[in-house]
């Protein structure tokens, strides 16, 4: 039960520091004079009980981001407030946070009684307290029956339930978590997601939570905060970064499988109605399109335009239709991704299975010709550095 | 198994049983020659199972144990051993803990300095040492821990810093982020995590600790502190002759400690050097 709000938090590694880390990628990092800027100015107001997730690929600061939070990773600039209390300088045992790490970091030699009744223990919690908010815990979690076992005698589930056993029972104001479900196989993964979700609705606890899966991010977080190479690129609700992402990045991040991205050319007419025009067909945007377009004074100029597979269709009425050849076909039950050679590029397109009239739209036999098209309202336009112009 | 690898393992133990013999030889004649009487050592017959005539039972043990001087010995080396391996344990593994874990130019170097001191000889600092000794008054067996606490931290704090390197952080972390302070990070869970590499360490630190003579001899006053090993060496001195039989009943006695330790901790030692190696 926090606010936690991050102002402008920035962090440097000394480069001198980081000798052993050469092999991995930091190209994309601004290097500075004093180090690797491993996150630049990040904003974050996350209000009580809000479930926030960052995600990003391997790399973007994630874990850093979190570690500050934790007093793990000093903070190089900038603020960090746990209930209108500045941080910054204080120890991690007494900022009153849990973290559940990815690897569990379980302690080896204590049972899961003990794993969990340790941070109680820490901070003076009376006996008989301590015994019912493990049991209570360990209920929850579905591990009452491994409580007097050492963590090598259980599974990566079990253990991971543990880790989030020992964090909850601190009750603690914000509840941090690494890649917690990255270590499990995937349909376990699926199980514990579901899990969190459930568990979030029992305790009262703001969250914190590390991916680099959308799907996680997509499910799980009252907002998302996506990040690349140390820098926030959005900041919303599940539904508004995958409506309205702000850029080609978050687009192409978001949503399985990835949207589709064809070079195309935004054309304005005399009278400000926009149009656009790909591989000769052309394609109105949707007035609320035009009307954000309109607002952003966009000029003519070439894009990227951008569509999301199940955002196409096969039937259309002939006319202004694009053109490409099937190269894969994946059966997925419900629908079939086919990966289509069209416009110079790969697009992804999703077909359902089941058409109107009960069976399958055409042959998807690889080579064989395929035609699609899609409407004005789903499209996306980014410009060539990438940024959305209807934002 | 296969029949070859079944001749090889059986090559193999024929092999390993010679050498251990080898090994054994010495420690066997030195416990047959305890059971003997004085005059059939001295002999050619030394290398001779007792016979009826010659066997003297106890007797040199109990020679041996009376002899004045000996239990205060064998409390001197007690005490001596005892105190420098706390010390060494305590110290070292807190100090390895630090430098791995605290990655600047000065822990390196701290690190490559422990590491050189297990290459220099003592025979290189003994005399320097013993006068600095005096002057430190540190020539008591009371304080002479400190002494070998020095001269011990180059190998224990290599072992521990090979075993904390692959140890992961985040255990510590979440310890810290539990509500520990370092102390607190240090004994719950960073001293329960060295427990193998501390009983490796502390056996064999306490062999060698047991059996020093040179470092003994040089710092203490052996007419004041006598170790075991300065007592065995003295039944040679004091008298005109050589008392074997109670000096052979004194070197089974000094080495019994350190076997029984050995045997009780060896499990440790190979899971310790193992852990060490494997993952590290
Ligand atoms: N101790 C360190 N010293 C130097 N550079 C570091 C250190 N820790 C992290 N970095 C660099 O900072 C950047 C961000 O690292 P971080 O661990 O936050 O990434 P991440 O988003 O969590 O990635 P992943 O998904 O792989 O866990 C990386 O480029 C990494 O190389
Ligand atoms: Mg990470």
């Amino acid at each position: 039960m926090a606010f936690v709000s991050l102002k402008h938090v920035e962090k440097v590694y000394p480069s001198t520091d980081g000798k052993h880390r050469h092999g991995e990628k930091k190209s994309n990092l601004k290097v500075t004079k004093e180090g690797v800027l491993a996150v630049e100015d990040f904003n974050l107001e996350i209000k009580d009980r809000e479930f926030i997730v960052l995600v990003g690929p391997s790399g973007c600061g994630k874990s850093t981001t979190l570690r500050m939070v934790a007093g793990l990773e000093e903070i190089t600039r900038g603020e960090i407030y746990i209930d209108d209390r500045l941080v910054n300088d204080v120890p991690p045992k007494d900022r009153d946070i849990a973290m559940v790490f990815q690897s569990y970091a379980l302690y080896p030699h204590m049972t899961v009684r003990g794993n969990m009744e340790f941070p109680l223990k820490l901070h003076k919690v009376p006996k008989d307290e301590i015994k019912k908010r493990v049991e209570q815990a360990a209920s929850i979690l579905g591990i009452t029956e491994y409580l007097d076992r050492k963590p090598k005698a259980l599974s990566g589930g079990q253990r991971q339930r543990v880790a989030i056993g020992r964090a909850i029972v601190r009750e603690p104001k914000v509840l941090l978590m690494d890649e917690p479900l990255s270590n499990l196989d995937a349909k376990l993964r699926n199980q514990m997601r579901a899990e969190i979700i459930k568990l979030r609705q029992r305790i009262d606890t703001t969250f914190i939570y590390v991916t680099h899966d959308q799907t996680e991010a997509m499910t799980l977080g009252d907002r998302i905060v996506i990040m690349k190479d140390g820098v926030i690129q959005q900041i919303g609700t599940p539904q508004e970064v995958f409506d309205h992402p702000k850029n080609q990045f978050v687009a192409g991040f978001i949503g399985v499988p990835q949207m589709n991205f064809y070079d195309a050319r935004l054309l304005r007419a005399a009278d400000g109605s926009y149009k656009v025009e790909l591989q000769g067909t052309y394609i109105v945007p949707s007035e609320e399109k035009q009307e954000a377009l309109r607002k952003n004074d966009a000029e003519a100029q070439d894009i990227v335009l951008g569509v999301r597979p199940e955002h196409i269709a096969l039937l259309g009425d002939g006319k202004d239709m694009l053109h490409g050849t099937v190269e894969v076909a994946e059966m997925m039950g419900s629908a079939v991704h086919l990966h289509v050679n069209a416009c110079g590029r790969e697009s992804i397109i999703i077909a359902q299975t089941m058409s109107f009239e009960g069976k399958l739209p055409g042959s998807f036999a690889i080579g064989s010709p395929i035609s699609f098209t899609f409407g004005g309202n789903v499209i996306h336009m980014f410009s060539k550095d990438g940024n959305n112009l209807e934002a | 198994m296969t029949r070859e690898s079944q001749s090889y393992n059986r090559l193999w133990s024929i092999v390993m049983t010679i050498i251990s013999v080898l090994y054994m030889y010495p420690i066997f004649m030195v416990l047959i020659n305890s059971l003997k009487q004085e005059s059939a050592i001295s002999t050619g017959t030394a290398f001779e199972l007792p016979t009826e005539e010659t066997f003297a039972g106890l007797a040199n043990y109990e020679n041996a144990i009376s002899t004045q001087g000996f239990l205060s010995s064998l409390f001197f080396t007690t005490f001596i051993t005892v105190t420098s391996v706390i010390a060494i344990l305590l110290f070292c593994s807190m100090f390895a803990w630090y430098i791995t874990r605290v990655n600047t130019k000065v822990t390196r170097a701290l690190y490559l300095l422990c590491a050189f001191s297990m290459v220099v000889p003592f025979q290189m600092v003994m005399f320097t040492l013993s006068s600095m000794a005096d002057s430190l008054n540190l020539n008591t067996p009371w304080v002479l821990w400190i002494i070998y606490l020095g001269f011990g931290a180059g190998l224990a704090v290599f072992m521990f810093c090979g075993f904390m390197r692959s140890v992961p952080i985040d255990i510590e972390e979440a310890s810290m982020i539990d509500g520990c302070n370092p102390l607190q990070t240090y004994f719950h869970i960073v001293v329960p995590l060295l427990r193998p590499t501390m009983v490796s360490v502390a056996i064999l630190e306490a062999m060698w600790i047991w059996n020093d003579y040179l470092l003994p001899t040089l710092i203490l006053d052996i007419n004041k502190y006598r170790t075991i090993s300065m007592l065995i060496q003295f039944f040679r001195g004091s008298y005109g002759r050589v008392e074997m039989g109670p000096m052979m009943a004194c070197i089974m006695l000094a080495i019994l400690p350190i076997i029984i330790i050995y045997l009780i901790g060896q499990k440790y030692i190979i899971k310790g050097v193992v852990a060490g190696a494997v993952k590290g």
